[in-house]
């Protein structure tokens, strides 16, 4: 902000205004063993970490344990995080995503699993304190959502929020697995390229 | 089956494979550079999708985080994590250049016979994909006090199994390693696996306890000229 480095300038501090380290710069930092840096990163993906453990595993009590592991898996081995390979919050929420799948499947067996797979918008924005630029990138992937076919819309939210096997996927959707494994495929090719993922 | 493997990567990404499963993907992921390059774009793409369910956690999360990294310790990989990457990065010219080997084998053998190898070499690829992909697919891994390894992956129903050996050093140029199979404590070749790392297909399984490694002069032996520097139980 122009106002800001002015007054700044004017009270002899750098002129330069310095962003706060970005979740790639904090997990790094977490590596190095810095706490600050943890509580940090924390902040910034805690509430995409839980809303993501709610989504799959529905309970409260059972999210809130699954995203704790999360973060402590974070703490623990954030020296394996590359930089190279994606970002850190993409490196976080693949852990995430892989643990509560683990644990919806763990804690429900097939027969109980709920039989539902609507695209719920998820909360309300004002559940959550969001960045606009977050807010955007939201918006984008609720748009991008809905640019899927029926099948593909269908077999992504059934195996990503449910935790489904493409097996079970195709079984739910009474089609047949190399149809499933398609459409997953096609369907994550144009969230990609809607999103303006690199590919 | 004649699912290409390649369509599974799709259901890893979304988490949607079983465990099994997930470890025979994971090792074909080791060998496949074309999947590895696809692999980062999806994953970012369905942590995006994640990342939009954002919902505040209960704020005793945060403190009891804090309190717990206090007091756990943590990885310190730095040295293996790179150690890894360096190891794979060395493995990855290797690959490569067994690949370019298996089309420089099909070209240089000749107009009439090249269409023919080709189709062979496309069977045995399918054949591969179908053993790795089946649902009775078994794996074991054997390693060698050297720190070379191989994974087998069985399958009774297609009586055959795919020998993984990623971690294998690069031979002389005239020696191969060569894979045997051992029946009854009769060794019968299998076929040699090429100077370095590399995948192989085994047809016929059936009453097969064990397979065994060897390294051999070039072109292969016909029976084992040396102690096998590993063996699979199957």
């Amino acid at each position: 902000m122009p106002a800001a480095s002015r007054s700044n300038r004017h009270l002899g501090v750098a002129a330069e205004p310095t962003s706060p380290p970005g979740d790639d710069e904090l997990l790094q930092r977490v590596a190095r063993g810095d706490d600050a840096a943890f509580g940090a990163l924390y902040d910034s993906l805690g509430s995409s970490v839980y809303g993501l453990a709610r989504r799959v595993i529905r309970d409260p009590a059972r999210a809130e344990e699954v995203a704790q592991e999360v973060f402590l898996q974070v703490w623990q081995t954030a020296a394996r995080f590359d930089p190279a390979r994606g970002r850190a919050k993409s490196w976080v929420l693949t852990l995430a995503h892989r643990r509560a799948v683990d644990a919806v499947r763990r804690d429900q067996s097939a027969t109980n699993r709920e039989r539902t797979y609507d695209w719920t918008p998820g909360p309300d924005h004002d559940v959550v304190d969001e960045t606009v630029s977050l807010r955007l990138e939201h918006e984008q992937v609720r748009r991008c959502m809905e640019g899927l076919t029926e099948l593909q819309h269908e077999a992504i939210t059934l195996a990503y929020f449910q935790g489904y096997t493409y097996a079970e996927t195709a079984e739910v959707l009474g089609a047949n697995t190399s149809t499933i494994k398609t459409r997953m495929r096609d369907g994550l090719v144009r969230l990609r390229d809607c999103m303006g993922v690199e590919s | 089956m004649t699912t290409d493997i390649h369509h599974l990567l799709a259901p890893y990404v979304l988490d949607a494979l079983e465990p099994d499963e997930r470890n025979v993907f994971e090792a074909h992921l080791a060998q496949c550079e074309l999947c590895r390059s696809e692999l980062g774009g999806f994953a970012e793409t369905a942590s995006r999708i994640g990342g939009a369910q954002a919902e505040t956690p209960p704020p005793e999360l945060r403190d009891r985080l804090m309190a717990m990294a206090a007091t756990t310790p943590q990885e310190r990989p730095v040295v293996t994590a790179m150690a890894q990457r360096s190891r794979l990065r060395r493995a990855l010219p290797r690959i490569a250049v067994a690949a370019a080997a298996v089309v420089a084998a099909v070209s240089i053998a000749g107009f009439v016979n090249e269409h023919q190898k080709a189709d062979d070499l496309r069977a045995e690829r399918d054949e591969m994909v179908a053993v790795l992909t089946s649902s009775d697919a078994a794996m074991s891994v054997d390693a060698s006090t050297g720190g070379a390894s191989v994974r087998v992956i069985s399958s009774p129903s297609h009586d055959a199994a795919v020998v993984v050996g990623t971690s294998l050093r690069a031979l002389r140029s005239d020696q191969v390693y060569q894979l045997w199979t051992v029946h009854d404590g009769r060794t019968t070749s299998a076929g040699v696996m090429g100077r370095g790392p590399g995948m192989m297909l085994v047809d016929g399984i059936k009453g097969v306890d064990a397979l065994a490694v060897t390294v051999e002069p070039k072109g292969g032996s016909k029976t084992p000229t040396s102690d096998p520097i590993l063996s699979a139980s199957i």
